[in-house]
């Protein structure tokens, strides 16, 4: 009498080929589910697919609009990640990117709307990075430092952070007040003021095509942040405290120092990023961060956390983002709602390619002796 | 009509590998019913292994088990409970926030279907803290059932262990090593209660080191040596010295090179140092001992004997109480691990999962190898071609088998992951060496290239502290070796004057040379620090 009994194993390693292979199994697989959804709604999966992946750019006079409004997303999204991977290499589980966003969201607009009109275009956007950074950083390392003072729980703090950060912007987008520079002064209703006359990030004309510097920008501040952690000392303190902190200890590093310096490089970056999109768009709002705080989470653990990686997939991620947006709206018979459905499945199925890249399902007969 | 009564527990042949190293060889052994059979082994000689075999936790690669004369298998720790056997685990495991009733109502098994019944394994009623209060009148034990497990101390710990045990109905009763974490009053309440249990009818095993606690508890004494099972004796027919013999065997010859090297001044003196361990438990206890430059002192000791806790407290890892650490002249208590390693002492501890400290396990050997110098260069950035250069040169002297400098530690087998760390360390150029067990888990050929690696750093000079496993090894390779016992030192010999029972008996607590007064045979002249030396 033999039992059959399902055990996880875990694999030696994959390889390369074997991977690519098994996620594209699984986007297939995801595309296919959804195709069955939109089968049973009478759209025809593989228009809607092609519309999808091209963003719908073809046969569109007006496509370079929506590669501007493609970079839009993608820049934030990508800083975003990156700043991330920061914080998970050195093993903190910082999931307070949308609070560290709205941080540097709203130093920028303050630093914008203050000494914007004095000071003139030029200096503005240099203090608004800076103050977003260094807001944000401080908002991030805060809950570094009360982790390795009293060992407290950074996903509990930077969760709850979020919410302060948020509510914070809600209570300045809804309060009608004397002191309250951040709205629209000619509006009876309370609504968050443009400073888009005052301030705007440059922009380089290619044609009827208007390409943001903050692209530019935000890639070479990838590159940076790829040779500081393959190529410096505090990148290889980086990796090496993330891996063991026993054998940084042992090695006579000063553990709290690096993870603190870390999580203020990390928490300021996404505060950066957040000033990239309150300047590009010249005015706050309440989703401000279009939940980057959180798809950056799943952006930098697709990828590794690898730099490199984290570019590829922030810009296929947009990809799905935009184009299924763009899809949905050319349909009636498909809600918006269906984008973020089909998102979820592509996701979840990339997820589980992941793990089987990485553990292997074991079906054996049990023997009774 | 039954003039025997079969054996509570019977094992025959069985055999346990763990990839290439057998942990169990052909083991036969025979548990009376009613008895307290002593299990007696050295560090690795396979006794938890076994026992954890008879707890459901491995199963044997061959052989068989008889529980009460019938053949079992024992595939899950809930098997094993079917059958009766319950094992109190040296690391305990209990739900730290749940009280005591709670943690044995947890485990308890309930193959009934109604949902009555259901519900009373997830409701707490009343009377099953009378049920647990009565199990602690029978056996004498004193423990409040409404205590959380937080507030208690390791004994009562370990006492809800065994009224775990017992209250899930078990005959026979496994013990790993029970007293070594009790106190002296307390060993004596847990033996007269185990003495109790043993009257009530319970078949019990205990893991010790210990040869008076073995004297004083056991009906018998089964002995393992390096996985194989040397016999089994009568307590009252035997005395701790035939038990080291045993327990240590023979001297094996095994041809390690010691190399005469001239004599030299302390390099490191441990003056009345005493350390804690992470429970706070006294680790190190008043312990004076020196390193001369050019000899290799090693340190014997049974496990958890407080090896760990001295090597990281010389590392700079561990705060110490009291006492003080000189290092050719100036104290180094309270220094850095980084100010420790400039001045020239390196520690390469190989811990059980060999990991764990000292290398960074996904980082490249290159990477590995900067570890402790990729702050000296200039600049911003890392000298990985010096890093690269340094993994080459130890790959090529120490025989690391891999690709490539570039493939992650993790990903080399253990003896070249020992190699890389060792030559790590001897690469940096140090004065002294603290290394603890480095050739852990290693064949015969990878052991003897550390052995010749570490005489090679001896006759340059270097003071080198071993703290090993096999005594065979140390006798053959140190000139002195200091023994161990639950942090106390029982004294320095000589090791071509000591023997194997010699050191085995002073391990286990029974031989104290520090306290003789006068010269005895075997006693290095150093087991105190001479007023003129300690004045460097």
């Amino acid at each position: 009498m033999g039992k059959t009994r399902i055990r996880i194993v875990k694999r030696d390693g994959c390889a390369k080929r074997k991977k690519v292979l098994m996620y594209l199994i699984a986007i297939i697989v995801a595309l296919a589910i959804g195709a069955i959804l939109l089968s049973s709604l009478d759209v025809n999966p593989f228009q809607y697919y092609g519309k999808m992946f091209t963003m719908g750019m073809v046969d569109n006079h007006i496509a370079y609009r929506t590669v501007e409004n493609y970079i839009k997303a993608f820049v934030p999204l990508l800083l975003t990640s990156v700043a991330l991977a920061l914080s998970f290499k050195i093993r903190f589980w910082n999931i307070g990117g949308e609070g560290q966003f709205i941080i540097g969201a709203i130093a920028a607009t303050t630093i914008a709307f203050t000494c914007g009109p004095s000071l003139g275009p030029g200096l503005t956007i240099v203090l608004m990075l800076l103050a977003a950074m260094l807001s944000a950083g401080i908002y991030g390392g805060v809950i570094a430092l009360l982790k390795v003072k009293f060992k407290t729980n950074e996903t509990l703090l930077t969760l709850m952070f979020n919410y302060i950060a948020l509510y914070f912007l809600l209570y300045l987008g809804e309060t009608k007040a004397p002191w309250n520079f951040f709205l629209n002064p000619e509006s009876e209703r309370p609504i968050f003021g443009s400073f888009a006359d005052i301030v705007s990030f440059p922009t380089i004309m290619i044609g009827k095509f208007s390409l943001n510097l903050s692209l530019l920008f935000v890639i070479a501040i990838c590159v940076i942040i790829y040779i500081y952690l393959k190529r410096t000392k505090q990148g290889y303190e980086i990796s090496v405290v993330g891996d063991s902190v026993g054998t940084a200890k042992y090695a006579g590093m000063k553990v709290n120092k690096i993870v603190l310096r870390t999580i203020f490089i990390s928490a300021a970056l996404i505060g950066l990023a957040g000033a990239l999109k309150v300047g590009t768009s010249g005015i706050l709002s309440t989703s401000i961060t279009d939940s980057v705080g959180w798809t950056g989470i799943i952006v930098a653990w697709l990828a590794k956390l690898n730099t490199i990686g984290i570019f590829v997939v922030a810009a296929l991620i947009c990809v799905l983002d935009t184009g299924s947006t763009i899809a949905s709206s050319t349909y009636s018979a498909i809600d918006a709602n269906f984008a973020d459905i089909l998102q979820g499945i592509i996701l979840f199925s990339v997820l589980v390619a992941d793990f089987f890249t990485r553990f292997k399902i074991v079906i054996s007969k049990k023997e009774e002796q | 009509m039954t003039e025997t009564k079969p054996y509570a527990i019977e094992l025959k042949g069985i055999t346990k590998t763990f990839g290439s190293v057998v942990a169990n060889n052909n083991i036969n052994l025979q548990l009376r019913q009613g008895e307290i059979l002593a299990l007696l082994g050295e560090n690795g000689s396979g006794k938890t292994t076994l026992m954890n075999m008879l707890s459901g936790i491995y199963k044997p690669d061959s052989g068989s088990i008889y529980v009460d004369g019938q053949l079992v298998s024992i595939n899950s720790p809930e098997d094993a409970k079917k059958l009766g056997i319950g094992m109190v685990h040296q690391h305990f495991k209990l739900i730290e926030s749940f009280t005591v009733a709670d943690n044995i109502r947890i485990g308890k098994e309930n193959d009934s279907n109604k949902l009555k019944d259901k519900l009373s394994n997830i409701l707490l009623k009343k009377n099953s803290y009378h049920e647990i209060d009565e199990i602690c009148r029978k056996f004498g034990f004193e423990i409040d059932s409404r205590k959380k497990v937080s507030n208690m101390a390791v004994s009562e710990k370990q006492t809800l262990e065994i009224i775990k045990v017992l209250y899930y109905g078990a005959k026979v009763i496994i013990l790993d090593e029970p007293t070594a974490v009790l106190t002296v009053q307390e060993i004596a309440k847990l033996f007269s209660v185990l003495r109790r249990m043993k009257n009530e009818g319970h078949s019990i095993i205990i893991i010790t080191h210990k040869l008076n606690e073995v004297m004083e508890i056991s009906d018998r004494v089964a002995i393992l040596r390096k996985g194989e099972y040397i016999g089994t004796v009568n307590t009252a027919e035997t005395n701790e010295h035939q038990l080291t013999e045993l327990m240590v065997g023979r001297k094996v010859d095994l041809n390690i090179e010691r190399p005469e090297v001239e004599k030299k001044r302390p390099l490191l003196e441990i003056k009345d140092l005493t350390i804690k361990n992470d429970e706070g438990a006294t680790a190190i206890d008043h312990v004076n001992f020196y390193i001369r430059g050019g000899e290799i002192l090693g340190v014997a000791g049974i496990a958890g004997c407080g090896q760990k806790e001295l090597c990281e407290a010389i590392a700079g890892l561990r705060k110490v109480e009291s006492g003080m650490m000189i290092h050719k002249g100036d104290n180094i208590v309270g220094l850095t691990p980084k100010a420790i390693l400039e001045k020239g002492i390196a520690m390469s501890f190989i811990p059980e999962d060999r990991l764990g400290m000292g290398l960074a396990p996904s980082l490249s050997i290159t990477d590995n190898m900067i570890l402790k110098t990729y702050a000296d260069s200039k600049g911003p950035f890392v000298d990985r071609e010096k890093g690269r250069q340094d993994a080459q040169a130890v790959i090529k002297r120490l025989e690391v088998v891999t690709p490539s400098t570039e493939i992650p530690v993790r990903q080399l087998s253990g003896g070249n992951v020992q190699k890389v760390l060792l030559g790590r360390e001897i690469k940096s150029g140090p004065n002294v060496i603290v290394t603890a067990y480095p050739v852990r888990g290693l064949d015969i050929n990878s052991s003897y290239a550390i052995y010749d690696i570490l005489n090679h750093e001896k006759q340059n000079g270097v003071g080198i502290l071993f703290i090993g496993e096999d005594l065979d090894v140390m006798l053959a390779l140190c000139d002195k070796i200091m023994v161990l016992c639950h942090g106390r030192m029982m004294g320095v010999v000589h090791a071509h004057k000591t023997t194997k029972e010699q050191l085995g008996l002073m391990m286990t607590g029974a031989l104290d040379l520090t306290e003789v007064d006068g010269k005895i045979a075997g006693i290095a002249k150093d087991t105190n620090i001479k007023e003129e030396e300690a004045t460097n």
